[in-house]
């Protein structure tokens, strides 16, 4: 029997799609047309074909950009993964009070991008910033302004890679217990009488078991790390020197800096293209729609 | 061999204290600096506690902006466009969930790509669309342009949850001749409750601690806190304080509702993950 015709799914998917339709959909249709255009400052638009597309792909393009983007992906999202299931593997004990410090360990998750990326400017800072002087005390460093983490190019991008970290490895965590719960007890009990070791336990036990959430939780990562904005504008605006910049700040800086709709439009198509397809196909492969809708 | 499982244990359970202390350390040194005098908060070498209590900071924040207007801002923009996401999302979700038509596993598609679609790269179109409308700087377009983003979100986590719920019970209030309205206000809404907090917790958090729509769509009648405590980066040192009493003050509730309903923001995390 079919609960819901035809009509009431359209009547009730209406409203929202209303919502979405003007301002997710038809921007992204704006820009579309826009990518084919070099529009001026004053909006005097003359069309140009694919080569706002080329331009985007050629030397001073967003290649240097899209490099960085990667960098920060691969940075970020290896180094929570490692430490959040690090940190799951000891957050899975239970005792008393074990409750309180997994909620504790959890609190970085809502707080806003933007104050965490101003939290770790002020940390980082190179004169009264405590990062340096704590690496100055332990003698890491020899002198507070060794490393200038925001001004200097071969540091910014690791600096707002640090913050994205503090960020986000709780929800690595967390999604990796909710993962680890499903693990059957007896299949632990065995291999532990079969002589299996710590680490062995780990790597041919437990993360096999939590294969399908860890690799929901990459992708979910993935694609916000790739579009990460405000901690990188708190920190750094992209700079110095464009040594930050990802897509996500050049096509902002390309809008409001430089005034060039038609460029920025093209550069957003391909970077919502990728990721889109990205979504896609990592999707496809752990979930079928066709199961999800009974 | 049972000892040496005993130690094991208690090395994990300090480590996992030890590093729980060191993941907050960011957080408390931001509570410890916005309870600093000024001048003690960019001093060289910097120290970890304050030297000297003072509020100094909180009344420099109000002095410097106008922080309470702009948290009112935040609150309403927030609340509202939550309210309106929430409604209209889990009724456009059910209706996608229950219907078994072709049609429903194209939009369902068509809300996840929405939902990775990345705000920075849409939001100027979204800016010249307000602008058209005569929007620019209220809060009515904060609270249309936020519900419209979170959508995805809401359906989204709406979907695993209908999922969960057997499809015997719409059957049952259709046989006792209940409209697909009723059937979703009365039968399937009351059941959802905990997903609906979930939504709810999350798209309010989205919108809180939202940034780049703010930045570009108000100036000054409806700026929200954010944009107001990004305005201290392009500040002189002096202004790192009041910055730290901002966030201070932005955060705490943040931080208090989520060790509240932690449930939720597990469940909210973690749907469709686990069951996938």
């Amino acid at each position: 029997m079919r609960l819901i015709s035809r009509k009431t799914l359209l009547l009730f998917f209406l409203p929202g799609a209303i919502f979405m339709g003007a301002f997710l959909i038809y921007p992204i249709i704006t820009m579309v047309i826009d990518s084919f255009y070099k529009i001026g400052i004053t909006g005097n638009r003359t069309f140009i074909g694919l080569e706002n597309y080329i331009h985007a792909f050629t030397a001073g393009g967003f290649l240097k950009q899209l490099k960085n983007t990667l960098l920060y992906i691969v940075i970020a999202v290896g180094v929570e993964t490692a430490i959040g299931l690090l940190f799951a593997l000891f957050f899975e004990l239970n005792y008393k009070g074990s409750k309180i410090i997994r909620s504790l360990m959890m609190t970085p998750l809502m707080i806003a991008p933007l104050v965490a990326g101003l939290t770790w400017k002020l940390m980082m800072s190179s004169s009264f910033g405590i990062v340096n002087e704590l690496l100055t005390r332990i003698g890491i460093l020899s002198n507070s302004s060794d490393i200038l983490w925001l001004a200097d190019e071969k540091w910014s991008l690791l600096a707002c890679c640090i913050a994205d970290i503090w960020l986000t490895t709780p929800f690595m965590m967390l999604m990796i217990l909710a993962g680890l719960q499903g693990l059957d007890s007896s299949m632990l009990e065995a291999a532990k009488i079969d002589g299996a070791n710590m680490l062995q336990q780990v790597f041919y036990i437990k993360v096999p078991v939590i294969k399908p959430v860890l690799l929901t939780a990459l992708s979910v990562r993935i694609i916000d790390a790739a579009r990460t904005f405000d901690i990188i504008w708190a920190m750094t605006e992209g700079g110095p020197n464009s040594s930050s910049e990802t897509i996500s700040i050049i096509i902002y800086k390309t809008l409001t800096r430089y005034n060039d709709a038609g460029y920025a439009s093209a550069m957003a198509i391909i970077f919502i293209v990728v990721l889109v397809a990205f979504t896609l196909i990592f999707m496809q492969s752990l979930w079928n729609p066709k199961k999800k809708i009974g | 061999m049972k000892g040496r499982w005993e130690i094991g244990k208690k090395i994990g359970i300090s480590l996992s204290v030890i590093l729980t202390v060191f993941w907050l350390i960011p957080y408390i040194y931001v509570i410890c600096c916005s309870f600093k005098p000024g001048s003690e908060v960019v001093a060289v070498p910097p120290k970890f506690f304050p030297q000297v209590f003072s509020v100094e900071n909180f009344s420099g924040l109000f002095e410097r902006m106008d922080a309470a207007s702009f948290l009112i801002n935040s609150l309403t923009a927030a609340v509202c466009s939550t309210v309106i996401a929430l409604i209209l999302g889990s009724l456009a979700a059910y209706a996608i969930q229950r219907s078994g038509a072709k049609l429903s596993t194209v939009l369902v598609v068509l809300v996840l790509c929405l939902k990775m679609i990345p705000t920075s790269s849409i939001v100027v179109p979204v800016y010249e669309l307000i602008c058209e409308l005569g929007l620019y700087d209220t809060k009515i377009a904060l609270i249309i342009v936020y519900a419209a983003i979170n959508m995805p979100f809401v359906m989204w986590t709406m979907l695993s949850f209908y999922e969960g719920i057997p499809t015997t019970l719409d059957e049952a209030a259709y046989m006792d001749g209940a409209s697909s309205l009723q059937t979703f206000k009365k039968v399937i809404l009351p059941i959802c409750k905990p997903g609906l907090a979930t939504a709810f917790i999350f798209t309010l958090f989205l919108a809180w601690n939202d940034f780049l729509v703010s930045l570009l769509l108000t100036s000054t009648n409806a700026k929200t806190f954010t944009v107001g405590l990004a305005g201290f980066l392009s500040a002189y040192n002096l202004d790192l304080g009041p910055m730290c009493a901002g966030a201070f003050l932005f955060s705490f509730p943040v931080m208090a509702i989520s060790l509240a309903a932690q449930r939720y923001i597990v469940q909210g995390m973690t749907a469709g993950a686990v069951k996938g």
